[in-house]
């Protein structure tokens, strides 16, 4: 039992930390440093608890929670994530009158789903993980709760992820019926030695379309951009981040650990699936003025460059998941540096931020151009960035794995082509056309400055040292 | 001492030190950035001296261990050919960074900055020998040069940037999955991925006939643009018109040789099959994008764009004399490009320091202007007689050599390309005539005082090219000697290797 709880440590100590920030808010209400310092010092200390773990590989919870690399990477990935969002939110949400303290809690609650969601080992932790993740999500999309828009996307956001959680647990039950174990490598035995039968193919076509809505793949991306667009900016950065990793590591625990056997049947419709998302999500933004939309309907496109990596993992390459968490870690920096950046250009209430509001951004503030740059070429996938090695891992598994993989590595370079056109675009706005009247505000505290360093750190020693990430990844699937 | 290090990397540390100069100090700024150039001409020039001192295929190799995960490396190394084209870059560099002088007023210091960058790209492209290496220093050319022409260009710059950005991409991107798939393709072989990057370890090693032929297309669809071959040139008269001049100078001095060294040093190569069995296409490629070329450029208006066409026909010799694998056709290919880098750059200088006194191209505005500005019009016709191909100036014995090599692999092929040398002739010398020659033109008339002669600093500028123009024109073995190693092993690794 003490073992357990040894083992359960940074679990525990993320609740504990989001139980001490709504504490520390009620003891100086209206004060937003204290509770966010507590969140950081809970985000600290799990991160030493995770470090600490790193090697193990101790087991609690009757063996349906296990630690180790692969939760530490994950962990401290999330650890990133959120406190990076807890660095570039306060200033912006309370120029509106919005409390931080919440936001604190409830990210630490999401943290919490994230490591359980990692550290599982069968369905019914993966779920109740997948969950505790996923509701704070909700909440967040609607945090703005004045603003119809934000309560609009968080309704859509939260009806239709209700909706797709229940098809998914539909398809776990189904598939726990048939496999006869709650256990994933159980489940991947089972179907190994078992034929495919009716219940099988119920089972695989709900958690498929389950899962497709938790990532966002086209065609079931609808709810994003309205999510990502009526949420407070900062918010909108951590929900295109925080809850795309998770359900990705979703993926890692169903399709590559459960239901490997069965590659063969869902790799087709994964490759559509992914070629269609990577497209549709590039074509779509490449319409887009308003520049928080146009992140909303990238990121859908980076969702499709993740699930390259899925594919390839699915045909037997290990190095398909090791490039989806590089990916993910990748992605998370430079994303959320993207948002970091425009939640510092919307300081004042009601501010929207449309491609022309950036013109000549680069002549007034060339420091937060020059970071600005940094995000969108990173995202564009060029060199020496995080992104550029985030893709080159992926496509470097999809080819390993050869046949539709290798496909579709073609079509996803040729989508961060059309990609490049509307990332460039920003870039002709910040530095090539002549400056806005009247000129953009820009607020740049501490904190966010602090933030949109972190994310600019991450996003460049990924690119020129990505080995110390690669070894970490690799580690972390060794197990 | 890691000298090619040290030259690639001086112009980023330069480019490092400007960005904490105060903007107020534009001529600071200025003086630093060729100060670093000049320094990275210096350094280049040594490393040139100490080449054959070396011996070895490749020297001043250096090796660092960079991502072992994958056996990726960061493995520079120089010979003949790398070491001409990097002394051709510094050269270049420290020239455009000079003729910028004038003619860049506003964001001096950003513009310093994007140059140097520009140029540690290009020197890593050249020097490296690790084929993730090399990509990465050819993706990171294309940002500077993209705010070069976005930022400094002229009314079209962003459509012309973007344009040069996504045609380079596209080709790019599609050589990365070749890499990967070779490197790939290496670690199923050898069980390990040592050397799976390394274009020393990988050359002659490719036997699957697939990969060959696919490889070769995706690199060489890269190179193709970037060179540009027909029908991939669009992007350049778009992106020459627009840059602003050390931009165009630097595109056609050093960017379009970044496609033809890929042709020699990793294209062929690694796929020698690939590259033989797509070697017509590319000849009747390059011989319609030599005469294509020739026959656009009579007929344009503006200055610009007609010596952008004319780099399009005259990069075909490039290309035409590579793909006829013989050694005459190969040193013409490298003498080409060397030749191109400096008489086409000059042609762009010449044009920019005209357009700085008129602020128009328009070739039907002009006439007369030799009147007014004899050392002008004489310095403009030295270099068009050198691009015309006329004998003991430079640019005759690249093309010579090339209508040699492909007289041997393909008389019919040479026979329809000298035909071009007399369309050369025609566009240049029609264009002289128009521009330089009669009574002055009412335009230039109006302009008065301001048509001024070329100052001396302009002189600087093209000295040193007008002077290697002479020496290599009178000598062009001193040129072939010291890349025929490079071309010799070139041939030897352009043999079949599958089936074998």
């Amino acid at each position: 039992m003490s073992n357990d709880l040894l083992t359960l440590a940074p679990l525990i100590t993320v609740i504990v930390g989001a139980i001490a920030v709504l504490i520390s808010d009620m003891i100086t209400p209206n004060r937003n440093r204290a509770p966010v310092a507590v969140a950081l010092a809970a985000l600290g200390g799990t991160a030493a608890l995770l470090i600490n773990q790193g090697g193990s590989s101790a087991s609690a919870l009757g063996g349906s929670y296990v630690a180790g690399p692969f939760v530490a990477f994950l962990g401290l990935l999330g650890i990133s994530i959120v406190a990076i969002t807890l660095l570039i939110a306060p200033a912006y949400l309370a120029a509106r009158k919005y409390p931080t303290a919440e936001l604190a809690a409830t990210l630490l609650f999401a943290l919490a789903g994230a490591i359980l969601l990692g550290a599982a080992t069968d369905l019914v932790t993966l779920f109740v993980g997948l969950e505790l993740m996923v509701i704070p999500g909700y909440i967040l999309a609607g945090y703005a709760k004045r603003d119809p828009l934000s309560t609009e996307g968080a309704v859509k956001y939260f009806l239709l992820g209700s909706f797709s959680s229940a098809i998914l647990l539909f398809g776990i039950v189904v598939l726990w019926g048939a496999a006869g174990t709650a256990s994933l490598s159980g489940i991947a035995v089972a179907l190994a030695s078992g034929n495919a039968s009716a219940a099988l193919a119920v089972a695989l076509a709900l958690i498929t379309t389950g899962s497709a809505f938790k990532i966002a793949a086209v065609p079931f991306h609808y709810w994003t951009p309205d999510a990502y667009q009526g949420s407070p900016t900062p918010i909108t950065g951590y929900l295109s981040v925080g809850p795309k990793v998770g359900a990705f590591v979703l993926l890692i625990k169903l399709f590559i650990i459960a239901l490997a056997p069965l590659a063969a049947l869902w790799i087709p419709v994964m490759v559509v699936l992914a070629a269609a998302t990577m497209t549709l999500g590039n074509l779509v933004a490449l319409t887009q003025s308003n520049v928080k939309r146009m992140l909303a309907y990238s990121s859908i496109a980076h969702t499709g460059y993740l699930m390259v990596g899925i594919v390839a993992a699915g045909a037997g390459q290990a190095a398909g998941i090791a490039g989806v968490l590089f990916y993910t870690a990748a992605y998370a920096f430079m994303n959320l540096g993207a948002f970091a950046f425009l939640t510092a250009l919307q300081g004042r209430p009601g501010a929207t931020t449309q491609l022309s509001d950036l013109a000549g951004l680069g002549r007034k503030h060339p420091r937060m151009a020059l970071l600005a740059t940094i995000f969108l070429l990173s995202l564009t996938g060029i060199p020496p960035t995080a992104g550029f090695f985030a893709k080159t891992y992926v496509i470097l598994a999809a080819v390993q794995a050869g046949g539709p993989a290798t496909i579709l590595a073609v079509i996803a370079v040729l989508n961060a082509a059309i990609a490049a056109f509307y990332y460039l675009r920003v870039i002709v706005y910040l530095f090539m056309r002549d400056p806005a009247e009247p000129a953009i505000q820009v607020a740049e505290g501490p904190m966010l400055r602090a933030g949109l360093l972190l994310a600019a750190i991450g996003t460049v020693a990924l690119g020129l040292a990505p080995t110390p990430i690669i070894e970490a990844v690799v580690q972390a699937l060794a197990k | 001492m890691p000298i090619l290090s040290l030259i690639i990397f001086a112009p980023l540390l330069g480019a490092l030190g400007i960005a904490f100069l105060p903007s107020s100090r534009p001529s600071l700024v200025r003086v630093v950035a060729l100060g670093v150039s000049l320094v990275t001409f210096a350094l280049s020039l040594g490393m040139l001296l100490g080449i054959r001192a070396q011996g070895g295929e490749f020297a001043f190799s250096e090796q660092l261990s960079w991502i072992p995960s994958f056996g990726i490396t960061y493995h520079l190394g120089v010979d003949g050919l790398s070491g001409a084209l990097v002394v051709l870059t510094t050269l270049l560099s420290w020239i455009c960074i000079l003729a910028s002088f004038g003619p860049i007023q506003t964001r001096v210091k950003e513009y310093f900055i994007s140059f140097l960058i520009l140029e540690t790209g290009m020197l890593g492209v050249f020097l490296s020998l690790d084929l993730f290496l090399f990509y990465i220093f050819w993706e990171i050319v294309l940002v500077p040069m993209y705010l070069i022409i976005g930022i400094w260009g002229g009314a079209d710059r962003i459509y012309a940037t973007i344009k040069f950005v996504l045609y380079t991409l596209v080709g790019s991107l599609l050589m990365l999955v070749a890499i990967l798939a070779t490197a790939f393709s290496h670690q199923a072989a050898t069980g390990s991925w040592t050397g799976a990057f390394d274009l020393i370890a990988l050359r002659g090693t490719i036997v699957d006939p697939t990969l060959q032929v696919l490889g070769f297309a995706a690199f060489g669809l890269a190179f193709a643009i970037k060179v540009p071959m027909f029908p991939f040139h669009t992007w350049l008269p778009d992106a020459h018109v627009q840059a602003p001049t050390a931009g165009s100078v630097i595109l056609a001095g050093v960017l379009l040789k970044l496609g033809g060294y890929g042709f020699i040093r990793f294209a062929i190569p690694l796929f020698p099959d690939g590259a033989h069995l797509f070697a017509p296409l590319m000849i009747a490629l390059s011989v319609i994008a030599i005469i294509y070329g020739a026959l656009v450029a009579i007929v344009q208006t503006d200055l610009k764009k007609l010596i952008a066409y004319s780099s399009v026909s005259h990069m075909g010799f490039v290309t035409l004399g590579i793909f006829t694998f013989n050694q005459q056709g190969v040193d013409g290919a490298i003498l080409q490009m060397l030749n191109h880098g400096l008489i086409t750059s000059g042609l762009f200088l010449l044009v920019g320091i005209g357009y700085e006194r008129t602020h128009d191209r328009e070739i039907a505005k002009m006439g007369g202007w030799a009147v007014r500005t004899p050392v002008y019009a004489a310095l403009f016709g030295f270099f068009l007689f050198a691009s015309v191909g006329l004998p003991g100036l430079s640019g005759f014995a690249g093309e010579f050599l090339v209508l040699l090599g492909a007289f041997i692999a393909n008389p019919m092929v040479a026979g329809a390309s000298t035909f071009v040398m007399i369309l050369a002739a025609v566009y240049l010398l029609y264009m002289y005539q128009r521009v330089f020659t009669g009574p002055l033109s009412p335009f230039l008339k109006g302009l008065g005082s301001h048509l001024t002669d070329v100052t001396p600093t302009e002189i600087l500028t093209l000295a040193p090219l007008a002077a290697l123009i002479v020496v290599f024109g009178i000598m062009p073995t001193i040129l072939t000697s010291s890349f025929a190693q490079s071309v010799e092993t070139f041939l030897m690794s352009a043999i079949s290797v599958v089936g074998q």
